[in-house]
């Protein structure tokens, strides 16, 4: 009798990947049901989570996901579908993929990925097992150039803000460049450790053209022009060195070019970065000394920079600041963390080699010597595509939406259309999906079983199994596993489980499996256990020195250099801005930036879950109220913004946090509700529909994303009758047809 | 013993996280909302003030809700908890209108479609509704987890010291913006804050003596930035740190650690 109030309760331990992920979570199931989420206070986040991980409930029985593969049977973007089964669809897959192999050589095969979800490594080691090189990331406009520029200096382990205080010392000053880490964080750093790390902060400098909270209270606030933010970088040095405040024992014993970085900044006086960063000439002064006084010091940079067509040489600048000012590898300063026993999760990619025939076909590598040498360049491929020279006969696309977060929507869309096959693996229907000959659906992170692991820092985490993935939605892990078995089985595995095990199997003396690493939850490298002034031991290089062609710090980059680039920092104007294209500013006379984020979204993900989405419904744009007022707008208006390449419309928020002649609109926005043929109205609200892909930055190949030109003006109320906003709530259900087995795609290419 | 929370607005950066670990915590329906934010964005005279006051039920030490409630259904416990009965609650609203912070919210029919209107409700509403009724046509707000407090406190666990004892919304602020306690206790950590701070109450002027206190204060200025053991990444971990094989061979490390600490 007492039976039926026996309730099956257990509690899951697991690792968030709602953003990159890495908070630990606790999710309670009842009878199959997940009743309750809470961060896991064992773990490095200490039982903390947010908005975006909590709402996770949300993707469980959501009606909007995608439950099982399906082939498209209308025109792209009619939204009809036909089911099809997992068999069909794998062996269709590794079909064209074959085929285009032996017809058209390996490298017209394309990888995609987003940013989300932890498949960055199952996407390089399928792409370079089967012999391509052509993986389209985001990365290039997202954390790959300060990788390898912060790389060229400390090799593979790049650098990391120590906001942990294992050295007994947190960062007395800290710079947050183009980043707020409290809310869109895990590029590689936390929100809770940077936030714990404030309370030992004398100063706290944030450079962006928009206020936050933290902000407001800074000890020093900077609001550069968007895209100028090189200009600022090299004349924050200038100071530090007419003022010779620069660290000595640093720059004397472990530097190399300090005479040319000198000559380099020599122009770059405060009132020349003034003029060009419209700021008082007293911040560069002020943020150059306390930064060099007050040393430890780190500077948390933003993806935002790295949205600009000069990132590589802003980076490489700000990477000058952190030499001159010593502040590498010091307690409290930018750290390239040991790695844990397990090791580079990477390796699992790394391991294959990109052969030089695989390198030589990359789109773009001849150009974006940095960028575009382990991936491609997406924009010249955009490009390519649509000049009618097909260089992709396969595109196996995951999770990542390309059509929404590259330059110039209207080309890009263009360019998929064009493509041949393309694969999308993902939870919901959105803009790449309805492109899409083939959709696969993949399961959330509270239904799988993973390595987590984003970028290379000191620990990786295990993502348990929650419950069951709704219908036929399968992990990432699985679906790469199934689709490498059929095209290189050589290098794939017998399941998933065999994989996760040679994915941890460096930890415990070489035999840690899956399952032990699972319980353990946790494989990382902290405590006394980290050290520092690695530069000082074997670490990099027998008898000491960094990882670089001359044995120090590279103020002049030789492997730049080698390249054909400058080897020092160069201040480049935006593609479009006031001062390189001063008649259309006659024409366009604000400064757009697309730079912010919410900390509800996770880029283009999340617009679909109802708790998530009740904390902004429409896009908003930003603009001072004078501003405002001078080009007739008023809060809460919708408005027009336009470039030369076209315009959308999104709600303004007058707000007096943000530098007045810049225009900041949300970016990454679709709308999940609107229907297929609208692409998930991809046009309405996107700023890539204003963006250039004329202007790339030379190392990168990354548009200007975060600086341009635009105009703004109110939406006339005829034009917002059109049906933009709104049809379904929050998604949309595919229409499947159930497919007779004589209607099934012919497998093509045996 | 009455119970409070101090709300660091220095802290808190508008995550929202603070609301959705309220929803998960009591199932709430699709448009209720308990804890709410307010954004506060203003320029004085060139000085930007950007900052989200996180809002929820004030729990006043004379609070207009328990005087304006015609049933009694609305009431104070001695810990300083103001509850709503919702079996005593006849759903007049006339506690909706007395608050003066409107932290009440009257649950209609059409504030709890499903998460997901025109579909079937997921299992977690499904659970949600037997482990955490919600009744239509009655009145809600925030209750500091008073669920979470009383079983908390039956097992010897402290609030807003240990996390099984402390509101949701307080265990999962990333920043640790908000802190909860015993503000008739001199000694807690909320009495301290606010004695620290220099703490307010949102209208104090109303004269309800609310529970909920803010405090405020410019970021920096530390006066050292030592590193003490319980402030480090990690130190609250059980497991142990490891160190991968050949980066303690080229560290000059004879050892590696690499069993689990239990």
């Amino acid at each position: 009798m007492e039976r039926r109030f026996m309730v099956d309760r257990k509690v899951i331990r697991t690792t968030c990947k709602s953003c990159h992920g890495g908070c630990g979570v606790l999710a309670t199931v009842e009878d199959g049901v997940i009743v309750h989420i809470q961060g896991n206070p064992d773990s490095l986040t200490r039982g903390t989570m947010c908005s975006k991980g909590l709402s996770s409930i949300q993707h469980i029985d959501n009606p909007y996901r995608i439950h099982y593969p399906m082939k498209r049977i209308g025109e792209k973007g009619e939204g009809r579908w036909g089911r099809i089964s997992w068999d069909e669809a794998l062996d269709t897959i590794a079909g064209r993929m074959k085929a285009a192999i032996e017809q058209h050589g390996p490298s017209t095969i394309a990888i995609s990925q987003g940013t989300g979800r932890g498949y960055n490594r199952y996407t390089h080691r399928l792409a370079r097992s089967i012999g391509t090189g052509n993986i389209i990331t985001p990365g290039y406009v997202c954390h790959s150039p300060r990788l390898g520029l912060y790389g060229l200096v400390t090799g593979y382990g790049r650098l990391y803000c120590d906001y942990h205080g294992w050295g007994g010392e947190f960062p007395k000053t800290q710079i947050m460049w183009a980043k707020q880490l409290e809310i869109s964080s895990a590029d590689s750093e936390m929100a809770v450790w940077f936030i714990n790390s404030l309370e030992y902060c004398k100063n706290l400098i944030i450079i962006d053209p928009r206020a936050s909270a933290y902000a407001s209270r800074a000890t020093l606030w900077i609001q550069p022009r968007p895209g100028t933010d090189c200009a600022l970088a090299l004349g924050m040095m200038n100071v530090i060195i007419e003022e010779e405040l620069w660290d000595r024992e640093f720059v004397g014993d472990w530097t190399f070019g300090f005479d040319e970085l000198r000559e380099r900044v020599r122009d770059f006086t405060p009132q020349k970065v003034s003029d060009l960063c419209w700021i008082p000439r007293e911040h560069v002064i002020d943020a150059a000394r306390m930064f060099a006084v007050d040393t430890p010091g780190c500077i948390q940079v933003g993806s935002s920079l790295e949205r600009q067509a000069n990132c590589g040489h802003t980076l490489r600048a700000i990477t000058c600041l952190l030499g001159l000012t010593g502040n590498v590898e010091r307690p409290g300063s930018m750290v390239s963390w040991v790695l844990p026993e397990t090791g580079l999760i990477e390796d699992f990619f790394l391991e294959l080699p990109l052969t030089e025939e695989m390198r030589s076909r990359i789109i773009g590598i001849e150009k974006y010597k940095m960028g575009a040498a382990r991936t491609c360049n997406p924009d010249t491929m955009v490009k390519a595509i649509n000049s009618g020279n097909a260089p992709i006969e396969v595109w196996f696309s995951v999770g990542g939406q390309q059509l929404v977060h590259m330059a110039n929507t209207k080309e890009v869309f263009e360019a998929i259309k064009k493509v041949e096959f393309l694969v999308h693996v993902d939870l919901f229907m959105g803009p790449m999906a309805e492109a899409a000959d083939i959709v696969l659906p993949a399961a959330h992170w509270l239904e799988l079983d993973d390595v987590y692991d984003m970028h290379p820092r000191f620990m990786i985490e295990a993502h348990n199994k929650v419950v069951d993935p709704p219908g036929e939605a399968k992990s990432d892990a699985w679906i790469f596993n199934e689709v490498g078995r059929r095209v290189a089985p050589q290098h794939w595995f017998e399941s998933v489980e065999d994989m996760l095990d040679y994915q941890v199997r460096k930890g415990s003396d070489g035999t840690m499996t899956w399952k032990q690493f699972s319980e353990r939850l946790v494989s990382g490298c902290w405590g006394e256990d980290q050290v520092y002034y690695k530069y000082k031991t074997d670490y990099w290089k027998e008898g000491g020195g960094f990882p670089t062609p001359t044995g120090k710090f590279e103020f002049a980059s030789k492997h730049l250099e080698s390249l054909g680039y400058d080897p020092l920092p160069v201040f480049r104007e935006p593609g479009e801005s006031p001062n390189s294209t001063p008649e259309l500013f006659k024409e366009y006379p604000l400064v757009l930036s697309s730079g912010f984020r919410q900390p509800f979204y996770f880029l283009g993900q999340y617009r679909n879950i109802p708790w998530l989405r009740s904390y902004m419904e429409y896009p908003m744009v930003q603009i001072h109220p004078e501003t405002a007022a001078e080009y007739g707008v008023e809060d809460g208006d919708i408005i027009w913004i336009e470039s030369p390449r076209g315009r959308i419309r999104q709600k303004l928020r007058a707000f007096p946090g943000i530098k007045k002649g810049v225009v900041m609109a949300t970016a990454n926005c679709f709308y999940p509700e609107e229907p297929a043929r609208t692409f998930h109205g991809l046009f309405i609200s996107n700023p890539n529909v204003l963006t250039s892909n004329n202007h790339l930055d030379p190392m990168y190949g990354s548009p200007d994303l975060t600086c341009l030109l635009c105009r703004v003006y109110r939406a006339s109320d005829q034009d917002l009758k059109e049906n933009v906003f709104h049809t379904e709530q929050f998604g949309t259900v595919p229409t499947v047809e159930q497919m007779a087995p004589a209607e099934r795609m012919t497998r093509q290419a045996q | 013993m009455r119970w409070g929370m101090v709300i660091n607005l220095a802290k808190c950066m508008r995550c929202h996280a603070c609301v959705a670990a309220c929803r998960v915590e009591h199932f709430l329906p699709l448009h209720v909302t308990w804890a709410k934010l307010i954004a506060h964005e203003v320029d004085e005279g060139g000085v930007v003030d950007v900052s989200t006051y996180p809002v929820r039920c004030n729990h006043c030490a004379d609070p207009p809700c328990v005087h304006a409630c015609p049933t009694e259904a609305s009431y104070r416990r001695e810990d300083g908890i103001v509850m709503i009965d919702s079996d005593k609650c006849i759903g007049c609203r006339y506690c909706v209108i007395a608050c003066p912070y409107q932290n009440r919210t009257f649950l209609s029919k059409d504030k709890d479609p499903g998460y997901f209107p025109g579909y079937a409700k997921t299992g977690f509403e499904r659970k949600g509704r037997k482990l955490y009724p919600h009744q239509v046509g009655t009145t809600e707000k925030c209750n500091f987890c008073v669920e979470r407090i009383d079983a908390g406190m039956a097992k010897g666990r402290r609030p807003g010291i240990d996390r099984d004892a402390t509101p949701a919304c307080v265990n999962t602020c990333q920043a640790r913006a908000l802190t909860f306690g015993d503000l008739d206790d001199p000694e807690s950590e909320v009495s301290k804050l606010i004695r620290k701070y220099n703490g307010f109450q949102l209208r104090a002027e109303y004269g309800t003596d609310p529970s909920v206190y803010y405090i405020d204060y410019r970021i920096g200025g530390a006066p050292s930035n030592k590193a003490p053991e319980h402030a480090r990444t990690g130190y609250n971990m059980k497991h142990a740190s490891t160190v991968d094989r050949d980066a303690a061979r080229r560290l000059g490390r004879s050892t590696v650690k690499g069993e689990a600490k239990q």
